[in-house]
């Protein structure tokens, strides 16, 4: 099997290590190789973080190689733009609509771009962007937390992502707090209606 | 929730996924280890908290000691009455571990000992990235280096069985790409461990008076040389790709992986050999593989460490062999981590290859969108004591007072717009390079830790404060928690790494029993009366500490969340002016400006006030939840 990157881009607090895992599990459920790159520490107060998943039988190295994501997952869009470097024409970026304005923007008189603006700098990249409300989607899964499931289902719905979709809901009922399972399996099954829809249309 | 208990599964071949760290705490339970003390820190954490969540179902002891010196120390005595012991640590950690280690190393071990040493090339979350295999150089101990979480493992069952066979420690060097990368592992029989120990004995080998010392030094010059014929017969030492292009890769650890990669990505036939035991090196098998290539390219993370050893075998064995890495020519940085890419435009300015992708025009491209790119620097959380806490130390002390800071969250104090920080070295130091800055610039000097930094190295700081006088304000910014890395608990807690209650230390009492004549508690968020006794203590003629009491608030949110309390965020009233003051002062991720008007995040507020008590026209309201 040729590799499959996924880059997780986000903010401290989003949940991206823990889509990270679920991925990671779900890749080895189904016996392929896998390696999952994560940042810890400091570096997690409410800051930019970025995780990486790399799918395939020759990958050893963690990390992504600048242009080879096959998708870049955005969990923010300032988040998005600053990962653009893993991507490249065949890159599919699926985005999350939720801003998170970064603490000290008002104060540096700097405003946040808008999503037009967004879109059309991720388009020098690629061409294939795919935006996802899964603030709106979560709550209507019924956890404002579960925003991290909404961007894993819309990447499974993905149809190069070489992960069955039973495991990647298995991993996730696995490895989600047990009373929010129910809600992080509806965003999930949201976020990959979401995608399919978007993918038909 | 992720379940640690898959570290227990006795289910030998069975494929998991796992951090590198989880891998490493497996490894614990299937090399028999019995004794593991830590201290907290990243990228090593991990190490120590899997253990603790398993630690008395898998029948073994694991403590967070007071700081890595401690933590060897511990394991030194237990691992010398013949029980299996690993300690694990962050690089810097071994500095301050470092005088019991060199000399460990003359004293030697009976049962195995393993020293996990946790670097983090591009300092994540560290105060420098040195390179800690030059430890093993230094106190001549045997260091083996993983490149994924599976070799984590099976180094560490490796690593204890070499040590027993030596009868010395043996330093498992990881990096954060090892440590923070998840991988399949096939898990091993797990092993019987046993607790219970002897002390035989041995005076001459075990204490190290000079005339001992003397004689242990040869002897663990002769452990050595045993070892390198381990080195020489190690399956972790061996060529991985043959090649015939005449080029040959010398790596180790993570930059291995990169390595591979990169030799796919240029189509390099090269010859590969992947170095795990790193100390001593398998020079009889780096003569061979030098003498079998024109060049040798020697690819490795930070310092030119193998680069250095292989030359010295190359000038007696194969002096024609051209050596390439970082030291005549630097062709990959020495400083920060390679990456598949820095690791292949060394390789293609070596060898003439050319890349198939143009990265020249991507990386173009996204130096445009970067420009313009507000950056997200990590930054204290809504809620978090330490903002009050600055906040108060900024007011009193103002641009006139030098502030001394530490190793912890409260490092992030310097963002805007608190800016307090002067000098920040190393874990527990700002006790004392407050008194240097104090005795020379006669400013108002502020030192700042932690609670857990404050038992990890302050005390000796703290008590040559009273012993020279120095006119010091020492603030320990207690939030019950050793927050940074995970929330582990430490000896002022109350709790220990197995579970069970214990003593809680008194921060207070120690200051006390070390002579301080000033010393008075507070809540940072009681602005008013937290500014007074800061000012008070400032006045004093001699050493004064306060201790600014609050606990973290991811664990008070946590806690209300458990009990179901629920947050009320606080609310912006029409009496607000727009005056900016709270957006200026205190740089609350929770205060947002949305077209020119301050609002509150309702998802990021926690209720702790402080916005309130900042504002001139009272235009804040909401109830204070403790």
């Amino acid at each position: 099997m040729k590799e499959f990157n996924i880059v997780l881009a986000g903010v401290g607090g989003q949940g991206t290590l823990l889509a990270a895992e679920i991925l990671g599990t779900a890749a080895v459920k189904d016996e392929l190789n896998v390696r999952v790159s994560e940042i810890h520490g400091m570096a997690q107060r409410g800051g930019a973080v970025v995780s990486t998943v790399r799918i395939g039988d020759a990958v050893r190295a963690p990390t992504v190689i600048d242009g080879q994501a096959d998708v870049l997952l955005g969990f923010e869009p300032l988040e998005t733009l600053r990962n653009l470097k893993y991507a490249s024409r065949k890159t599919l970026v699926i985005m999350n609509s939720e801003e998170i304005p970064p603490a000290g923007l008002a104060a540096k008189n700097l405003k946040y771009p808008g999503l037009e603006e967004v879109k059309q700098k991720i388009s020098r990249f690629t061409e294939k962007i795919i935006v996802v409300d899964a603030a709106q989607l979560a709550e209507e899964a019924g956890s404002s937390l579960a925003q991290n499931s909404v961007l894993v289902g819309a990447l499974a719905a993905v149809a190069s992502f070489p992960v069955k979709l039973e495991s990647v809901v298995e991993a996730l009922k696995q490895l989600v707090p047990a009373k929010h399972v129910e809600a992080n399996v509806k965003a999930f099954q949201l976020g990959y209606g979401a995608v399919k829809k978007e993918m038909a249309s | 929730m992720p379940d640690l208990r898959v570290l227990l599964l006795d289910e030998a071949k069975k494929r998991v996924l796992l951090l590198g760290n989880e891998a490493i705490a497996r490894g614990i339970l299937e090399a028999g280890v019995s004794v593991v003390t830590t201290y907290p820190g990243t990228p090593a954490s991990e190490i120590g908290d899997s253990v603790s969540v398993i630690a008395s179902e898998a029948g073994l002891y694991m403590e967070y000691s007071t700081n890595e010196l401690v933590a060897v120390e511990v394991a030194a005595g237990a691992a010398n009455c013949g029980v299996r012991c690993l300690t694990a640590m962050k690089h810097v950690g071994l500095n301050v571990a470092a005088d019991a280690v060199m000399t460990l190393a003359y004293v030697g071990v009976r049962g195995g000992y393993v020293i996990v040493t946790a670097d983090d090339p591009e300092c994540y979350s560290s105060q420098n990235e040195q390179d800690n295999r030059f430890y093993a150089l230094l106190s001549n101990l045997p260091c083996l280096e993983p490149s994924d979480p599976q070799e984590a493992k099976d180094m560490t069952i490796v690593a204890v069985k070499m040590s027993e066979e030596l009868g010395l420690p043996v330093l498992l060097r990881t990096t954060t790409r090892v440590n923070h990368t998840r991988g399949p592992v096939v898990l091993g029989e797990l092993a019987e461990r046993s607790l219970k120990g002897d002390l035989i004995r041995d005076v001459k080998r075990m204490v190290m008076v000079p005339a001992h010392a003397r004689l242990m030094h040869d002897r663990l010059l002769e452990k050595m040389e045993k070892a390198k014929g381990i080195s020489e017969a190690s399956p972790f030492n061996a060529i991985t790709r043959e090649g015939r292009s005449g080029v040959g890769i010398i790596s180790s650890g993570a930059a291995y992986n990169y390595a591979v990669e990169a030799v796919d990505l240029l189509c390099l036939d090269a010859g590969v050999l992947k170095l795990g035991v790193t100390h001593p090196v398998p020079e009889k098998m780096i003569a061979k593989f030098l003498a079998r290539h024109r060049k040798v390219i020697v690819v490795e993370e930070l310092e030119p460490y193998l680069e250095l050893q292989v030359k010295a075998v190359a000038k007696d064995c194969a002096p024609n062999v051209e050596v390439y890495g970082k030291m005549a020519k630097s062709f990959f940085s020495r400083k920060g981590e390679l990456s598949t890419l820095s690791v292949a435009q060394g390789l293609a300015e070596i060898t003439g290859k050319k890349f198939r992708v143009d990265f020249a025009g991507l990386h173009s491209a996204f130096a445009d969108v970067m420009k313009d790119l507000p950056a997200r620097p990590p930054i204290l959380c809504a809620g978090c004591p330490h903002r009050a806490s600055f906040f108060v130390i900024k007011k009193v002390g103002g641009e006139g007072a030098a502030y001394a800071t530490d190793i912890g969250c409260y490092a992030l104090g310097i963002a805007p717009p608190l800016c307090v920080g002067d000098l920040l070295v190393c874990m527990g130091s700002s006790v004392a390079t407050a008194q240097g800055i104090s005795r020379v610039t006669g400013r108002s000097t502020i030192a700042t830790l932690g609670d857990s930094t404050f038992f990890h190295a302050a005390i000796p700081g703290l008590v040559n404060a009273v012993y020279n006088n120095a006119k010091v304000t020492l603030v320990v910014l207690d939030n019950a928690t050793t927050a940074m890395t995970g929330h582990q608990p430490h000896p002022g807690t109350g709790m220990t790494g197995m579970g069970s209650p214990s003593e809680k230390v008194s921060i207070e009492k120690v200051v006390e029993g070390c002579g301080v004549k000033y010393l008075r508690t507070v809540d940072p968020f009681k602005v008013k009366e937290a500014s007074e006794v800061l000012k008070e203590a400032l006045q004093q003629p001699g050493p004064s500490v306060v201790v600014f009491r609050a606990p973290c608030v991811l664990l008070s949110v946590r806690e209300r969340r458990r009990q179901g309390v629920k947050v009320v965020p606080f609310k912006v009233t029409d009496k607000c002016t727009d005056c900016m003051t709270c957006i200026r002062l205190l740089g609350c991720p929770a205060l947002v400006v949305v077209d020119g008007k301050v609002r509150i995040d309702e998802a990021l507020c926690t209720a702790c006030g402080l916005c309130a008590s900042v504002c001139p026209y009272s235009a804040i309201e909401g109830r204070c939840l403790k």
